[in-house]
C-alpha cells in the first residue's frame, strides 16, 4: 500500500511537467511504456530507464520515483527469480526484471503529475461512458483517504494486541482478517453513501453535463508533445537500426 | 505512571504535529485533552501504546520507554479506544469481537468467558451477544468498543472522541463509567473537544494547540480562562460561563446544574 501511496497518488506541483496538458503528459508516459517493451539488451534498457529519470528529475519527483523503484525491486527479484527458474538465462531474466521497474516509472510519472480532475478530463477525450470515468475517477481519487483507513485500523487492531509481523507467512495472512475485514466493510457503506450523495446532488439529471475546466492545447504543449514523438522515433530507429550493427 | 519528556513528533509529510511536549500524568488521574482539531490530541495518545515513536525527546509508560517496547506489550497495560468503532469491528457476533484481545493477550478461556460476559452486561450488550457487531447502531458500536477495551483491564484507558455519535443519555453513561474507572484507580485520559460532558468529573485539563500543551491545570480553575480557551478553539462549559456571568458569585464555579439553579434561587432571595 505504501509503495502505490509514493508512487501512484498525485500531489500538487509547480514544474512545468506538472502544467504540461494532461494529454501530452499520457503521450509521453506512453511512449515510454511502449520504448521499454521495445528495447531488447538490458544496455539499452538502462539508457530508457536514465532517461526516465532524467524526466523525473524534470518534473521535480525524482525522489518519490526513486522511492517507488526501491518498493518495486521486491517485485522486479521475485520476477528475475522465476525467469531464471523457467528460462535459466540470467540476461533475460535481468530484462524483463528491469523491465517492469521502469513500466512502473512511466506509468507512475502520469498518475503522481497529473490530477484526479485531469484525468477525468483525459478520459472525456477519449469519450469514454461518463460512469466509467466517474468510477475509474473516484477510485484514484480514493486511495489515499483507504491508505488513512488502513493505517487507523492497523493501529487500532495493534491495540488489541494484535501483532501484524510476527509469526510465519500463514499466521501473517490470517493476521490481516482483522484488518481488510473493517477495510471492506468501509468501503462498501462509504460506496453506497457516496452514490446517494451523489444522487441528491443530481448526479445523472442531464446526459450531458458541462464541466468547470476547459483544457486548451498551448503551443508549447504541442511542441513538447512533437519533441517525445520524435525522441521516441530517433529512439526506436536507433535500437533496431544503428546499435545492432554497431554491437556486430 | 506516564511522562512525555520534550515530545516532538513530524509526520512522513513533514508536518510537525508535537512540538516539545513535557506532560506527567501520573496513576489514577483523570486527564481531559482538549484543543482544535489538528492540534495534536491524537498523535499525543498514539505515543502512549508505541503506534507512533517520537520524533525526538521520550514517552515513559511506567518507567518503560515506548521507543523500545512493542505495541502489544504496551498494549496489554494502555487500552486505547478510537474514535471510529468501523475501524476495529470484524468478527462474526459481539462476544467474539469482546474475546478478540483477550485470547491475543493469552487469557484462559474460562476467563474470556467471565469478561466477555461482564461487558456485555456492563454495556447493556446482552442481547446482542451472537449478532454481528457491524449491524449495531453507532451508539452501540462505540459502547462495544469501550468494552472490548475494559475487559483485559488495563492500567490507563484512553478514549479518543468518546462523545461523537452519542446521545445525551449515553453521554451520561460515559460520565459513570468514567467515574467508576476512577474508583478502580484506573488512569482515564479522554481525548475530546467536547468539555461540557466532563465537566461533572472534574479531570484535569490539558490543552492543546499546534502541537503545544498551552494549558495545564484543574478544569475548575482552567476553565475559567476564556482567553486560553478561545485561543485553543474550546467552548467553555455552559455552567462556568453561567458562572461568570453572575455579577454576584459564590467563589467556585458550580460543577452541577442543581447546585447552579439552588445558588441562583437563593440569591434572588426566592
Amino acid at each position: 500500500m505504501m509503495w502505490l501511496s509514493g508512487g501512484f497518488v498525485f500531489r500538487r506541483g509547480t514544474s512545468a511537467y506538472h502544467k504540461l496538458d494532461p494529454r501530452v503528459k499520457l503521450l509521453i508516459s506512453a511512449l515510454m511504456f511502449v520504448t521499454t517493451l521495445l528495447v531488447r539488451t538490458i544496455y539499452e534498457l538502462a539508457a530508457v530507464l536514465a532517461f526516465f529519470l532524467v524526466v523525473a528529475a524534470i518534473a521535480t519527483v525524482l525522489k518519490r520515483v526513486a522511492r517507488t523503484m526501491v518498493f518495486t525491486l521486491m517485485f522486479s527479484a521475485f520476477i528475475f527469480v522465476v525467469n531464471v527458474v523457467f528460462t535459466r538465462n540470467v540476461e533475460t531474466s535481468v530484462l524483463y526484471a528491469v523491465r517492469f521497474v521502469a513500466i512502473v516509472v512511466s506509468t507512475s510519472l502520469f498518475f503522481i503529475t497529473t490530477s484526479p480532475d485531469e484525468l477525468e478530463q483525459v478520459m472525456k477525450t477519449f469519450r469514454l461512458p461518463r460512469d466509467v470515468v466517474f468510477a475509474f475517477v473516484t477510485a484514484v481519487r480514493f486511495i489515499p483517504v483507504m491508505m488513512l483507513d488502513t493505517i487507523q485500523i492497523m493501529d487500532a487492531q495493534k491495540s488489541r494486541g494484535l501483532e501484524l509481523d510476527k509469526g510465519n507467512i500463514f499466521r501473517r495472512v490470517r493476521n490481516m482478517i482483522p484488518v481488510l475485514i473493517p477495510l471492506v466493510v468501509n468501503s462498501v457503506v462509504r460506496s453506497g453513501e457516496l452514490a446517494e450523495a451523489m444522487e441528491s446532488r443530481a448526479y445523472g439529471a442531464v446526459p450531458k453535463p458541462t464541466s468547470l475546466v476547459e483544457y486548451h492545447t498551448s503551443a508549447r504543449d504541442k511542441a513538447v508533445a512533437v519533441a517525445a514523438v520524435v525522441a521516441f522515433a530517433l529512439g526506436a530507429y536507433s535500437f533496431y537500426f544503428i546499435l545492432p550493427t554497431q554491437l556486430l | 505512571m506516564i511522562e512525555f519528556r520534550e515530545v516532538s513528533f513530524v509526520h512522513q509529510n513533514g508536518v510537525k504535529a508535537l512540538d516539545g511536549v513535557s506532560l506527567r500524568i501520573e496513576s489514577g488521574e483523570t486527564v481531559a485533552v482538549v484543543g482544535e482539531n489538528g492540534a495534536g490530541k491524537t498523535t499525543l495518545v498514539k505515543q502512549v501504546t508505541g503506534l507512533l515513536k517520537p520524533t525526538s525527546g521520550s514517552v515513559l509508560v511506567d518507567g518503560e520507554d515506548t521507543k523500545s517496547t512493542s505495541t502489544a506489550k504496551l498494549s496489554r497495560k494502555v487500552g486505547v479506544a478510537f474514535q471510529n468503532p468501523d475501524h476495529q469491528l470484524f468478527s462474526e457476533s459481539v462476544e467474539e469481537e469482546m474475546a478478540f484481545a483477550l485470547r491475543n493477550f493469552g487469557f484462559a478461556p474460562a476467563v474470556v468467558q467471565q469478561r466477555v460476559a461482564w461487558g456485555l452486561e456492563l454495556f447493556g450488550l446482552e442481547e446482542y451477544r451472537k449478532s454481528s457487531p457491524l449491524v449495531l447502531s453507532g451508539g452501540e458500536k462505540k459502547r462495544l468498543t469501550l468494552a472490548c477495551i475494559l475487559a483485559w483491564d488495563p492500567d490507563v484507558v484512553i478514549l479518543d472522541e468518546p462523545t461523537v455519535g452519542q446521545d445525551s443519555i449515553q453521554k451520561e453513561k460515559l460520565v459513570g463509567t468514567i467515574g467508576m474507572l476512577r474508583s478502580a484507580g484506573k488512569t482515564v485520559v479522554v481525548v475530546s473537544h467536547d468539555i461540557e460532558f466532563l465537566w461533572p468529573v472534574q479531570p484535569r485539563v490539558v490543552v492543546m494547540k499546534s502541537g503545544r500543551v498551552v494549558g495545564d491545570g484543574p478544569a475548575r480553575t482552567l476553565m475559567l480562562e476564556r482567553g486560553l480557551l478561545e485561543t485553543a478553539r474550546v467552548v467553555q462549559p455552559q455552567l462556568v460561563e453561567l458562572y461568570q456571568g453572575l455579577k454576584r458569585r459564590p467563589e467556585e464555579p458550580f460543577v452541577d446544574p442543581l447546585e447552579a439553579r439552588r445558588w441562583v434561587e437563593e440569591a434572588a432571595g426566592r
